[in-house]
């Protein structure tokens, strides 16, 4: 038992770092892909589209090592792991975002983008207080997931030496020779933030949709 | 004054506004009637520069003021706030904005709604708040598209009270507006209640004007209007 709270501390100092991991990358996911899914309804849109394509038909592996090692090579930059990490799972999660984002415009009737233009609205409050508004909480549980397949792939940030939940596990099974427990616990903290994750969504879902008929 | 001069629209190649020619006196109610597909909804539509005409020019003073036919009420915004997001966002005097919206809501007899959604709304009250709406931007022209559709009759009625009141009433009674009248285009199939509420009415079949009949002739052409629909 007292081996069982050992190994789980250990491995729950990784917890932190993959939440920053996770708040950092999704942050900036989906502020690039909520310019990313407008500029596709600007004459930015073919540029746009092949930015979301390039980002989801490479695998993350390669994208998290080329911000680590092949660019900060090429300029002549250094960025710590953490860093490196944000960006990439960032970027790679821009292109879902957008992609989520552009579904919920396009289930908006077009009605809401004329109203808004014959009340003489300009273009950004349009997006900001009209469409976004009503994108993001129609999206909602689509962004929670994406926010969980994130925090799951957050366990690739281990490649660049990161020391997240996984990588913590794989070290506390490699010093005592023995994989099942502290995997296990790995897969029990995974467990714990999902379900966290999942009823943060849910709450924020009430608190958004209390204007759909349903409610 | 609204002035539409030779105006031309297609969509895929179909011609919906073939050279049209229409001139509104200032406070006046135009009517336009006529089929399904017949371009009503499209020539207003180009009068709010929702769509832009092929050809041709669309000239009057001050600003257009639309109300859709499904309202598109912003369903995330309380009654209040659609009647306040626009002025708002021009000016900060939001004491007195308020105060004009209540007025407005008070007039068209739904300011017990003002904290609801739109989604709680009858079909009748989303009319109301959306002609509210419209009226908080101080349009000079009003168009509206299919205002009576899907209402009932009594609600229709009540459409027309109110669509009247807004047209000849004083407007400081809607809540301190500066305008005094306001000009009006209403797309409606309904020749009942375009008969009940314009001063004279256009009938548009395959985007052309095929009559043009003003108050004293309604009772003898209704019967004629109505033979264009078949």
């Amino acid at each position: 038992m007292e081996k069982l709270f050992v190994y789980f501390l250990q491995i729950w100092h990784g917890v932190g770092f993959s939440l920053t991991l996770l708040a950092g990358g999704f942050f900036v996911g989906i502020t690039l892909g909520t310019i990313l899914a407008i500029t596709r309804y600007t004459r930015f849109r073919f540029i746009t589209n092949q930015v979301i394509t390039l980002v989801r038909s490479t695998p993350l592996i390669l994208q998290v090592s080329i911000i680590y090692f092949a660019i900060p090579g090429a300029l002549g930059v250094h960025l710590n792991v953490l860093t490196a990490g944000i960006i990439a799972f960032g970027i790679n999660s821009s292109a879902y975002v957008s992609e989520i984002l552009r579904a919920g415009i396009e289930s908006l009737p077009r009605g809401q983008f004329e109203a808004a233009q014959a009340l003489g609205i300009p273009k950004y409050y349009t997006w900001r207080d009209i469409i976004l508004p009503q994108v993001v909480s129609n999206v909602l549980p689509a962004l929670v997931n994406e926010i969980i397949a994130l925090l799951k792939e957050t366990s690739i940030i281990s490649v660049i030496g990161g020391t997240d939940i996984m990588r913590r596990a794989q070290i506390t099974a490699a010093e005592n020779f023995e994989y099942f427990t502290p995997l296990c616990i790995a897969g029990f903290c995974y467990y714990v933030l999902v379900v966290l994750i999942e009823f943060i969504g849910k709450q924020i879902a009430k608190r958004t949709c209390h204007y759909h008929a349903k409610n | 004054m609204l002035k539409i001069r030779d105006i031309c629209k297609s969509f895929n190649g179909v011609k919906i506004l073939d050279r049209v020619n229409l001139q509104v006196e200032t406070g006046g109610i135009l009517g336009l009637a006529g089929p399904s597909g017949c371009g009503k909804s499209t020539l207003l539509r180009c009068i709010q520069k929702l769509e832009i005409p092929e050809s041709g020019s669309i000239e009057y003073d001050g600003k257009a003021g639309f109300m859709f036919q499904d309202f598109q009420l912003f369903p995330h915004m309380t009654v209040m706030q659609n009647l306040l997001y626009v002025p708002n966002l021009k000016s900060k005097q939001r004491k007195k904005q308020e105060h004009q919206a209540i007025a407005v809501l008070k007039n068209i007899g739904i300011e017990s709604k003002k904290h609801d959604y739109p989604v709680t709304l009858s079909g009748g009250q989303k009319q109301r708040v959306a002609l509210a709406r419209t009226l908080m931007t101080s349009p000079d022209i009003l168009l509206c598209d299919e205002p009576t559709s899907g209402l009932d009759v009594a609600t229709t009625d009540d459409v027309v009270q109110l669509l009247k009141s807004v047209n000849r009433v004083d407007l400081n009674s809607f809540g301190n507006f500066q305008k005094q009248t306001v000009t009006m285009v209403i797309a409606s199939h309904d020749l009942d209640f375009l008969t009940k509420i314009s001063d004279r009415i256009v009938l548009l079949k395959n985007g052309k004007i095929v009559a043009d009949i003003k108050p004293s002739n309604f009772d003898d052409q209704i019967q004629l209007l109505k033979g264009y629909y078949l």
